[in-house]
């Protein structure tokens, strides 16, 4: 078999193993381009790293360490966690991304970490991200990032591909989010479980930098191993996808029936037409993270709201990615748009999505977030129901207080 | 080497938010401060009921979502040593076998019901008294992995099926 036709995994493991080729299945060690951490993870690598003796890095050029889920750190245990992973990074001589650098996998995609065709591993399960740009992107956990740090080594399994190939033409109000929510919804969480998903198709190819990495952020949520987007259409770089053969499994979407989705509480997967729930109150929109927190999502919030004010009941928190997006947005008039519809626009980072720091929702009150998870908890209250959707939907439920009809999506 | 172990059921799918909400992993890094907050929205009180040595089964996919391996040091730090699921998240399987914790995927419908399940990693058997089910072999890198005492101990010695083969082949 030539070796361009195998997928566009096997061929990266292969280049990190010193291989040739490599099967579906095989079991091996491969080196490792780079490696990120976020601050999450950090206090546990730190002692890993006492634990076994270890005082350095393969390279500390390609290590960084990323400071997002905890920007405003809210209290006393976590400041003491986030101040000796702050020293532990400093004295390892790795990169360091501060407080308000933004979220690792933002930074990383910013910083130029994601190459096509390299092995990128980071200490958070969205990494891949990395997919966006055809890098082989990992989530890892903090074991496998220490021995990864260490060593520049990592043991892989080859997954099994399969091509997602989606076409149409989408609704004046359909973004990437719903088509998302909508494969979630379709596939479930086991279809891609384990495995590399390809994405091919118009609508893949036409997407925006910014709506690849949006994609490819909820590779996780559909429970895939990677995802590969397909290189953005006027980009000089990157790995076109390979195509399937006649034995491999192909899974056709067609966008052009698709409408504005959201989540229920408490699975990405059960999703349904936002229309369902048009009129049910909203409490609090969160907008951001790392599925939904791109300069176009924050445009995209600013838009909606211009020129109006939102629901005076409704909590309504904005928080851009990076602090690249930041700075564009306030640039762009974005935040100033925001701001004076009533938003409240918080410093770079995670945000609410974690529940590690603000804000907290209250006790049986209604989320609907950017979010790519609404696991019961997951923004610190296990008594809120989040809901996920676009950032479409959630700023236009900003405005009017509840889950909006198709008349209140303001286009 | 066969093990007994106690079972203790979980239904549902579960997410490792659902394991053990984020913020402890920002606020703990060793298991015991971790286990009391296991399962405390999805299944509150549970923390307080695991012992030494107990198995935890599910009846689906379980440790989807976050990469937070404090999923898995909490669930050791509560006394759980080995996880059976139908299916699992793939950060949470690597992680349970990285910390030396067995995660073994089968068809659990005929477990859940036993109170005792006895099982033997190197014949790749669970055993509830009166039947005996088969799990997905385990690849032997995993097992040594477990004997080392976790994928670090593993690899820092040199552990590896390729180890150094493959050092300074690329450019």
């Amino acid at each position: 078999m030539a070796r361009h036709a195998f997928p566009l995994v096997n061929r990266i493991i292969a280049e990190h193993a010193g291989r040739e080729s490599v099967e579906t299945g095989e079991l091996l060690f491969a080196d490792v381009d780079r490696v990120y951490v976020q601050d999450g993870n950090s206090p546990t690598i730190a002692r890993l790293y006492r634990e076994h003796g270890l005082d350095s890095v393969f390279d500390p050029d390609r290590v960084a360490f990323v400071f997002d889920h905890s920007v405003l750190v809210p209290n006393r245990d976590m400041a003491d966690r986030i101040g000796e992973a702050e020293r532990f990074a400093r004295n390892l001589g790795v990169r360091v991304y501060g407080r308000g650098a933004g979220i690792s996998h933002l930074v990383a995609m910013e910083e130029g970490w994601f190459v096509p065709g390299d092995l990128v591993l980071g200490s958070d399960s969205h990494t891949c991200v990395g997919g966006a740009r055809q890098s082989l992107a990992l989530g890892m956990g903090a074991t496998d990032i220490a021995a990864a740090m260490a060593t520049g080594r990592t043991w892989l399994k080859v997954p099994e591909t399969v091509w997602l190939r989606v076409s149409g033409t989408p609704h004046p109000a359909l973004r990437p989010k719903d088509v998302l929510l909508e494969v979630l919804r379709r596939f479930g969480s086991e279809t891609f479980l384990y495995r590399s998903v390809q994405w091919t198709g118009s609508w893949a190819e036409s997407l925006s930098e910014d709506s690849a990495g949006s994609v490819a952020s909820m590779g996780v949520e559909m429970g895939a191993k990677c995802v590969f987007l397909p290189p953005r259409p006027r980009s000089s770089e990157g790995l076109r996808s390979t195509e399937a053969g006649t034995d491999d499994l192909v899974y056709d979407l067609d966008v052009s029936e698709l409408m504005p989705m959201v989540a229920l509480p408490h699975s990405p997967s059960d999703t349904v037409p936002v229309d369902r729930l048009a009129g049910k109150r909203v409490d609090y929109v969160f907008i951001g993270t790392c599925t939904n927190g791109r300069l176009e999502d924050i445009a995209e919030a600013a838009r909606v709201v211009r020129g109006r004010e939102i629901d005076p009941t409704v909590h309504f928190v904005v928080t851009p990615g990076s602090r690249d997006t930041y700075l564009d947005a306030v640039a762009a008039g974005h935040v100033d748009t925001l701001v004076r519809a009533g938003a409240l626009v918080t410093p770079p980072g995670c945000g609410a999505c974690v529940g590690t720091q603000g804000s907290v929702p209250e006790t049986g009150s209604t989320v609907l977030t950017t979010m790519n998870r609404n696991f019961k908890g997951r923004m610190g209250n296990g008594g809120a129901d989040i809901y996920l959707s676009s950032p479409l939907v959630a700023a236009s439920a900003a405005l009017v207080g509840h889950f909006p009809d198709g008349e209140e999506l303001r286009l | 080497m066969t093990t007994s172990h106690r079972v203790m059921n979980v239904h549902g799918v579960i997410s490792t938010d659902d394991i053990i909400p984020a913020r402890y992993k920002h606020m703990y890094t060793k298991p015991e401060e971790l286990a009391p907050h296991v399962f405390e929205h999805r299944f509150p009180g549970m923390a307080g009921e695991f012992r030494q040595g107990d198995t935890l089964v599910s009846d689906s996919i379980t440790g989807i979502g976050s990469s937070r391996e404090q999923a898995v040091s909490a669930l050791l730090g509560c006394g759980v040593t080995v996880v059976i699921a139908p299916k699992f998240g793939r950060i949470f399987y690597r992680n349970c076998w990285n910390l030396g914790l067995p995660a073994l995927e089968m068809d659990t419908r005929e477990l859940g019901a036993a109170e005792k399940l006895e099982v033997s990693l190197e014949a790749g058997v669970v055993s509830t008294g009166s039947i005996e089910l088969a799990f997905t072999p385990v690849p032997q890198l995993m097992v040594d992995m477990v004997r080392a005492g976790g994928m670090l101990s593993f690899v820092l010695a040199g552990g590896g099926p390729v180890s150094a083969a493959n050092k300074g082949m690329r450019a």
